[in-house]
């Protein structure tokens, strides 16, 4: 059970690090609880008192989504529902439609926040792949001396290990930065142990822009979960496929490539095998989503997995 | 602890309440409003047995922080039909009798509700990607999906009002839909669960468990515990009064550990106190010296000569041995063409039914201990205790709550025994409420089987001679582990006409979880051997598998391996049907080629997709819509 002293819903982001700043080490950031309630229980983390909770849910300007030239900025707090049904959020963000629908169900999306399922750092989060495919760069910020302070990482460089991310003391994670992909073809692949509510054994985001005459490969953005302690691009495949013609061997060149990468520590020849029909489905499905239309065989292939 | 003030509105009513500042809305709404029709099958945003509105957005109770809430509009499953009257959701959900233990109905109801809300003609396959939040472990949720459909239609004006009126019966039940007298009280969340019950003066427990598979217990010090301001009573096993042993068969478990622990998670004292945090820091002041002992965990190893005892009473850890002989197997090999030999596993399982355990106990005003909880076995239980308690059989009293899910899992008098124990030394009510992990912690699991098997066939496929040998994991104590060998060896030769049968099933004591009763009581881990095996010999000889079946099934009059005269087989009547409904393709396994025509037939279930919320929206082309 999580108890404290102290509950603050402060109403803007000056008032929430100021909170931070003066009650260093006293405090526990929540967004939306889904993964801080349910760790606190009898056999995880169990009992934790905090002298302080930090309830971020007030602060209007974290939830806050703004779209300038190429890139996208989205706040924080924004729920994972938000990229189902905010219309500007799936023009731009084609491949956080597929991710949030494989994200929880309905009602812990309606909870679960982008930035904190970054923070959680998870080497499964689901979000995770699909930002870093698209560039993104987290912003940090405190409070210091009543100064406020920000700093702006890659994504990438963000998260280090299972659970652990550069996020430093008195630090909050506001706001994600990613490349607008409008017009650009999606597909998100998750595999767990049942259909929904599940958390990832791999997950797979592509995003693909094609050149429909003569057929090729234009930009390839590929970045996988759940196989090493950190989600990571994978680059080898988007070079390999960048100029390429379309076609299903094309595509099952490039996700061989893979393989090798898979470094989990349990099931590790299962997840390999998993790891390339994945690549192989979700290039296929991006490309299919971005108007390529491929013959029966490949496609019945993808769809009844045998 | 700081507290908070909120003021709110519930179901159309406004709230103003001072609550502890870190409750959870779950609780606010169970403990403080008594609003139980939100239940918690999981309390880790799992389940969805808690599901409810706020500002009209679906969310799991469990996860919500009650601050959040302050000046929210919130919705309980008793919001629906606040006057009394069914919302067509809740009607069409009795009509299609889509609630059967009705635990997971609350927020299943809650959940159809927003589906609906949300896309008022939402298709069958967006109904189920709304309902994913929410689990069912009794109905196969294909009742309740045809509940959504029924509302959606009878909603739209598709169908009548009158399609949501129970079936009129004709001559026959059989093939009817029957009106179940119980659902209205659990889509409108009324019905109570123990869990929901509460009682004036009433005292709640928690209970300290064993942190070792097998040690002994050196001291058991609870005075530092029992001194605690609002600790009404701790209890041990010193304080049973009579005959300490519970279990379906052999009655080896004590109500709460006795001289040793034999599992992580076994009883070893229980508090009860005023509140439930009390109760909980009361389980820190006790003090237990352990002397950890050596343990077993494999039944095998726990059968070798020198392996840890477990019992004074099995030395040789065994639990039951169950042997059938028919005939003489080592002829029946001999004159066999073929022989094969394969060993199978099964492992523990949890029964998972989304109501955990839980009980409320007293003892009433003429002396008479009664105990409600989800029992699935009321008179043996009362039986039980009665010993336990050395009291005469009509001063005990076993009231059989709603049970939200059993299988079988319920069938063990876990924690009944602390709950009278606790009543009788406190003279108050005393409940206890089981979180998911203790559940899973300290109750029974399906017994865990390895299965040698040999089987020797003549080449046009008639079975010679069958011989199995099975070693299941009984776990730290006996339960059910002797009925549930019993039945593994009876059935396990399969109905089929077989000449010469040996069947050894040993039920074994390990320091492992308890194994209990779980649907089927064991015939499902020898059937699964059997059936395999079947199907392996189908391919070695090149027999089409359903054949092989009728070749060896037997028919009305057949002698079973335990020598009952079968007056009437169905095998072959439920054979043809199951080939007939499965598109069942004739043949050897062996000669099948490489495509399917009994795949994606009507009625085999297509591959899992998400994503049909997607699919509308992309044809509406909604998205430019800002």
């Amino acid at each position: 059970m999580l108890t404290c002293d102290e509950y603050r819903m402060p109403e803007t982001l000056d008032d929430a690090l100021a909170l931070m700043e003066r009650h260093k080490d006293r405090y526990r950031v929540i967004a939306g609880a889904t993964d801080l309630l349910p760790a606190t229980r009898a056999g995880r983390l169990g009992d934790i008192h905090a002298p302080m909770i930090i309830d971020l849910s007030r602060i209007a300007a974290l939830r806050s989504v703004a779209v300038n030239a190429e890139r996208v900025r989205i706040g924080a707090c924004t729920e994972m529902a938000r990229f189902l049904d905010a219309p500007l959020l799936a023009r731009h963000l084609p491949v956080m439609l597929h991710c949030a629908v494989w994200f929880g169900d309905d009602q812990l999306r309606e909870a679960a926040t982008i930035g904190g399922n970054l923070v959680n750092a998870s080497p499964a989060a689901d979000a995770a792949p699909p930002l870093i495919a698209m560039n993104a760069v987290v912003t940090l910020e405190s409070r210091d001396g009543g100064t406020r302070r920000r700093r702006d990482l890659p994504l990438e460089e963000f998260v280090t290990g299972p659970g652990t991310t550069r996020l430093a003391q008195g630090e909050l994670l506001t706001a994600i930065e990613c490349d607008s992909m409008a017009g650009y073809g999606a597909a998100f692949e998750k595999v767990g142990h049942r259909r929904s509510l599940v958390i990832s054994t791999v997950c797979v985001a592509a995003l693909v822009r094609v050149d429909h005459w003569p057929g090729r490969f234009v930009d390839i953005r590929l970045a996988i979960g759940a196989i090493a302690p950190v989600p990571s691009r994978l680059r080898e495949c988007e070079e390999f496929l960048s100029g390429k013609p379309i076609s299903s061997a094309t595509i099952g060149a490039a996700a061989r490539l893979v393989s090798a990468r898979v470094q989990s520590r349990t099931r590790r020849a299962y997840r390999a095998e998993v790891v390339v029909n994945f690549i192989e489905r979700a290039l296929t499905d991006a490309a299919v989503n971005a108007g390529v239309a491929f013959d029966d065989a490949t496609r019945m292939k993808e769809v009844s997995h045998v | 602890m700081s507290s908070l003030e909120l003021d709110l509105e519930i179901n159309g009513r406004r709230i103003r309440r001072t609550v502890p500042a870190h409750m959870r809305l779950l609780d606010f709404l169970r403990d403080e409003l008594n609003l139980t029709g939100a239940k918690e099958g999981c309390g880790a945003g799992e389940c969805g047995t808690c599901s409810i509105f706020i500002d009209g957005v679906l969310m799991k109770s469990c996860l919500v922080p009650t601050a959040r809430v302050q000046g929210k509009k919130i919705e309980t499953v008793e919001g629906l039909a606040r006057r009394g009257e069914l919302s067509p959701l809740q009607k069409a959900f009795c009509r299609t009798g889509a609630s059967q233990c009705g635990y997971c109905i609350p927020g299943m109801v809650m959940a159809a509700t927003a589906a609906l809300r949300r896309n008022p003609h939402a298709g069958m396959e967006e109904i189920k990607e709304s309902l994913s939040g929410n689990i069912c472990r009794c109905t196969g949720y294909q009742k309740i999906f045809e509940a959504v459909a029924l509302a959606r239609d009878v909603m739209n004006g598709m169908l009548p009002a009158t399609a949501l009126d129970a079936e009129v019966l004709g001559d026959t039940f059989v093939g009817a839909s029957v009106r179940r007298l119980d659902a209205p009280s659990k889509v409108t969340g009324a019905l109570k669960y123990a869990a929901d019950m509460t009682m004036l003066g009433m005292l709640h427990m928690q209970v300290l468990r064993s942190p070792y598979p097998h040690a002994r217990i050196v001291a058991l010090d609870t005075a530092e515990a029992e001194a605690m301001p609002g600790v009404e009573a701790v209890v041990t096993h010193r304080d049973v009064p009579g005959v300490d042993g519970f279990g379906v068969f052999v009655h080896d478990q004590p109500v709460m550990a006795r001289d040793k622990v034999r599992y992580v998670g076994e009883a070893v004292a229980a508090v009860a106190a005023e509140n439930l945090d009390i109760a909980k820091a009361a389980l820190a002041r006790i003090k237990v010296r352990y002397e950890k002992l050596p343990a077993v965990f494999d039944a095998f190893e726990a059968m070798r000569r020198g392996a840890p005892i477990l019992h004074d009473t099995a030395r040789d850890n065994v639990v039951m041995h169950i042997p059938i002989r028919r005939g003489d197997v080592e002829h029946g090999f001999a004159e066999s063409d073929v022989i094969l030999e394969e060993t199978y596993r099964t492992q523990a399982i949890e029964h998972a039914y989304l109501e955990p355990e839980a009980g409320l106990g007293y003892v009433d005003q003429d002396g008479v201990v009664t105990i409600v909880s989800p029992s699935q076995n009321v008179t043996h239980h009362r039986h039980a205790l009665s010993r336990i308690l050395a009291l005469p059989i009509n001063k005990v009293r076993m009231i059989m709550s709603p049970v939200g899910g059993g299988f079988g899992g319920k069938e063990d008098m876990i924690y009944q025994g602390m709950l009278a124990l606790a009543a009788l030394k406190t003279r108050r009510p005393v409940r206890y409420v089981f979180t998911r992990e203790e559940s899973i912690v300290a109750t029974a699991k399906r017994h865990p089987f390895v299965v040698s098997y040999k089987m020797g066939v003549k080449r046009d496929g008639r079975i010679c001679a069958t011989s199995m040998y099975m070693v299941a994991d009984g776990g730290a104590y006996g339960l059910s582990t002797e009925g549930v060998m019993r039945k593994a060896a009876i059935l396990a030769a399969g109905p089929y006409n077989i000449a010469h049968v040996r069947v050894d099933a040993i039920g074994v004591y390990t320091n492992n979880t308890p194994s209990g009763a779980f649907r089927s009581f064991g015939a499902l881990q020898s059937e699964f051997a059997t059936e395999s095996h079947l199907d392996m010999i189908a391919e070695r000889l090149g027999i089409d598998p359903i054949e092989l079946r009728r070749i060896n099934g037997m028919r009305d009059g057949a002698i079973t391996h335990t020598r009952q005269q079968l007056d009437s087989v169905s095998l072959m009547t439920v054979l043809d049907a199951v080939a007939k409904a499965a598109g069942w393709e004739a043949g050897a396994p062996t000669v099948r080629g490489e495509t399917r025509s009994d795949l994606g037939a009507a009625g085999n279930r297509p591959p899992c997709t998400l994503g049909a919320r997607l699919k509308t929206r992309e044809t509406r082309d909604s998205w430019e819509v800002a």
